[in-house]
């Protein structure tokens, strides 16, 4: 899983509507992959990216590229683009957990797949 | 307006429109014809476009489109052909030294093959000079005759001559060909469909497309393969996951989009984790709902309500809660396919962008179906609707774009009720209500059903073993005899 589809996700057992995103990692295998850059999809992701929550899951993975603050001209700030598309499109979740912080439900991640799945008593 | 022929594959007909209509606006090209002048059982179809180069865009990605050609005439027959392209000989001279070719082509007939030397020599008026070659043309000029479909007509009713501008990308169903990809289900949807979904669906650079039933991911492959970035959901992991090398990854590796397709997660779209974006995550949903006899749709949750947990259940094994063991799958319940629909088209109305467009597949019983059984939302407006039969039932490749934003109201999902004071000891069926039930009860469904068991039963136990399975249906049928006359 890609830090991209992470940033994507929210805790969703029933309930818990409050302070469910970002999911925090833990135990995490990353693994890098190269990809060919693609700045028409990062452009039309930024406006979709919670940024901020980005790079506080990246700070706690030892990921320190990203800029504290998205840049103004981040859709055509060629550097910018290029670091982001290697942190979310380049680092894979090979496995680990993600635990939601609010009700600490843990989703898994296995082979890079994320199971998202609730359990019968969170539907 | 310049005029076009476009000729279309005689498959897949009805979907032949809409495929243009989406090219169209994928490509931006401004385009007109004649509805009237259309009919399904002909492939040919007069456009105005307004130059050769926008033309030759709508090629581009064309799955339904054999050929376009700058029409330079059309007569019903060789000789009103003839003078109509002499009615314009200012569009010769640029053609005078470029090598080409003649091609003559007829559709529902044949032209022997003697008499198309004579047929070209008719057409030596335009004083082309450049070097014949068969090969590698710089320009090819098709001469058609259109016999019709009606294999019993000998004789062609309509003529066309022009220039080819090109030809679509109909080869791509080959390259997708089911056959040859390393990962594919029972319900793998084929190929030159999974391309006109893509089409339909308006994929293309930079989009983000999410397909939530996603099974082998057939549309995360070739929504990407036009450039769209693509990710997927499904309840069941192990169609995900796959069986040893082969899985949603290696296909995406075997058609090179590797870097487009983002990922496969395991959960029901039910309860779909999609963090809500303002102004819509998704610029297209592009899904194939399963139904059918082996892999109906599930969803979270018990068939009984009332034996659904409310609280963590303990596993055999003493103090470990049972959803917290690393192989835990929580149990599911069949999903009506009505219900799928509107939860789609829900999902749809929150998750769209604005112009993003919802394509998905709706299984209708055929004599059940009216328009009206489709489910509609304000938010969403209907582009097209295709209809793929099978006889007794058929499904529908159903187009939908969100044309404004959702403002969180709920409303209640069409079709349009009407007057409410009539008819309400007899509510009409939907067409795809209970549509597993009875899809169930169709006689071809069935025979599938027993060849394939009985296959297997001689794969187990041969000759002997067919014979028991055929003793137990004969037993059975006798039973459900007995019960009918009691
Ligand atoms: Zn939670």
């Amino acid at each position: 899983m890609r830090l991209i589809t992470h940033n994507m996700l929210q805790c969703h057992v029933k309930g818990c509507n409050a302070n469910n995103f970002p999911l925090e990692l833990q135990e995490v295998v990353l693994e890098q992959e190269e990809a060919e850059l693609n700045e028409d999809f990062l452009r039309n992701m930024l406006g979709k990216l919670e940024y901020e929550a980005l790079v506080a899951t990246c700070l706690k993975l030892d990921i320190n590229d990203l800029p504290a603050t998205l840049p103004a001209d981040a859709a055509y700030n060629d550097e910018f683009l290029q670091i982001l598309h290697r942190v979310i499109l380049e680092t894979h979740i090979k496995s680990g957990k993600m635990i939601c912080p609010n009700c600490q439900h843990i989703y898994n991640v296995r082979d890079g797949i994320p199971n998202m799945l609730l359990a019968e008593h969170e539907v | 307006m310049p005029q076009f022929l476009i000729q279309f594959a005689q498959q897949h007909e009805e979907f032949r429109l809409p495929e243009l209509e989406a090219l169209a606006t994928i490509e931006n090209v401004r385009m007109t014809y004649n509805p009237d002048a259309y009919s399904l059982e002909s492939p040919f179809l007069i456009v105005e476009i307004e130059s050769a180069e926008k033309a030759a865009q709508l090629l581009n990605r064309a799955i339904l489109i054999k050929t376009i050609t700058e029409l330079w005439g059309t007569g019903l027959s060789w000789e009103e052909l003839i003078d109509r392209v002499k009615e314009h000989p200012e569009r010769w001279p640029q053609y005078l030294q470029v090598p080409f070719k003649f091609s003559v082509v007829g559709f529902g007939g044949t032209i022997e093959m003697k008499d198309k030397p004579e047929l070209i020599d008719r057409f030596a008026f335009t004083g082309f000079m450049g070097k014949i070659d068969l090969k590698n043309p710089e320009e090819e000029f098709l001469l058609i005759a259109d016999y019709g479909i009606d294999p019993n007509v000998k004789i062609a009713h309509t003529f066309y001559m022009g220039r080819l501008i090109g030809h679509g990308k109909r080869d791509l169903i080959e390259k997708f060909n089911v056959k040859k990809r390393r990962y594919i289900g029972n319900t793998t949807m084929d190929a030159e469909l999974s391309l006109i979904m893509a089409n339909q669906a308006l994929c293309g650079p930079g989009k983000l497309v999410y397909d939530p039933f996603v099974g082998t991911g057939s549309f995360l492959m070739t929504c990407a393969h036009f450039g769209a970035t693509t990710v997927g959901s499904d309840i069941d992991g192990r169609q995900i996951r796959g069986k040893g090398k082969a899985s949603i990854q290696s296909n995406s590796e075997q058609y090179g989009v590797k870097d487009r397709v983002l990922d496969a997660l395991v959960f029901d779209v039910c309860h779909a984790p999609w963090r809500r974006v303002k102004g819509g995550l998704f610029d297209a949903i592009v899904t194939d709902p399963p139904y059918g006899v082996r892999a109906g749709a599930k969803t979270l949750g018990r068939k009984d309500p009332t034996k659904q947990a409310t609280g963590p259940r303990m596993a055999v094994e003493e103090g470990v809660h049972a959803h917290l063991l690393p192989d835990y799958v929580p149990p599911t319940k069949p999903y009506e396919m009505s219900e799928v629909v509107a939860d789609l088209l829900m999902f749809a109305v929150k998750n769209l962008v604005r112009g993003g467009r919802l394509v998905y597949w709706l299984p209708t019983v055929t004599e059940d179906y009216t328009i009206d059984d489709l489910p509609t939302h304000p938010c969403m407006e209907l582009i097209s609707n295709c209809e793929q039969a099978f006889g007794q039932w058929s499904r529908r490749l159903i187009t939908m774009e969100k044309i404004k934003d959702w403002d969180g109201q709920a409303v209640a999902l069409g079709p349009p009720t009407g007057d409410m004071n009539k008819s309400t000891t007899n509510p009409k069926q939907q067409g795809h209500f209970g549509f597993r039930d009875r899809y169930f009860a169709f006689g071809i469904v069935e025979n599938a059903k027993r060849k394939k068991e009985l296959k297997e039963a001689y794969h187990k136990g041969g000759p002997a073993a067919v014979a028991a399975y055929m003793k137990q249906i004969e037993q059975k049928k006798k039973e459900e005899e007995n019960q009918q006359q009691e």
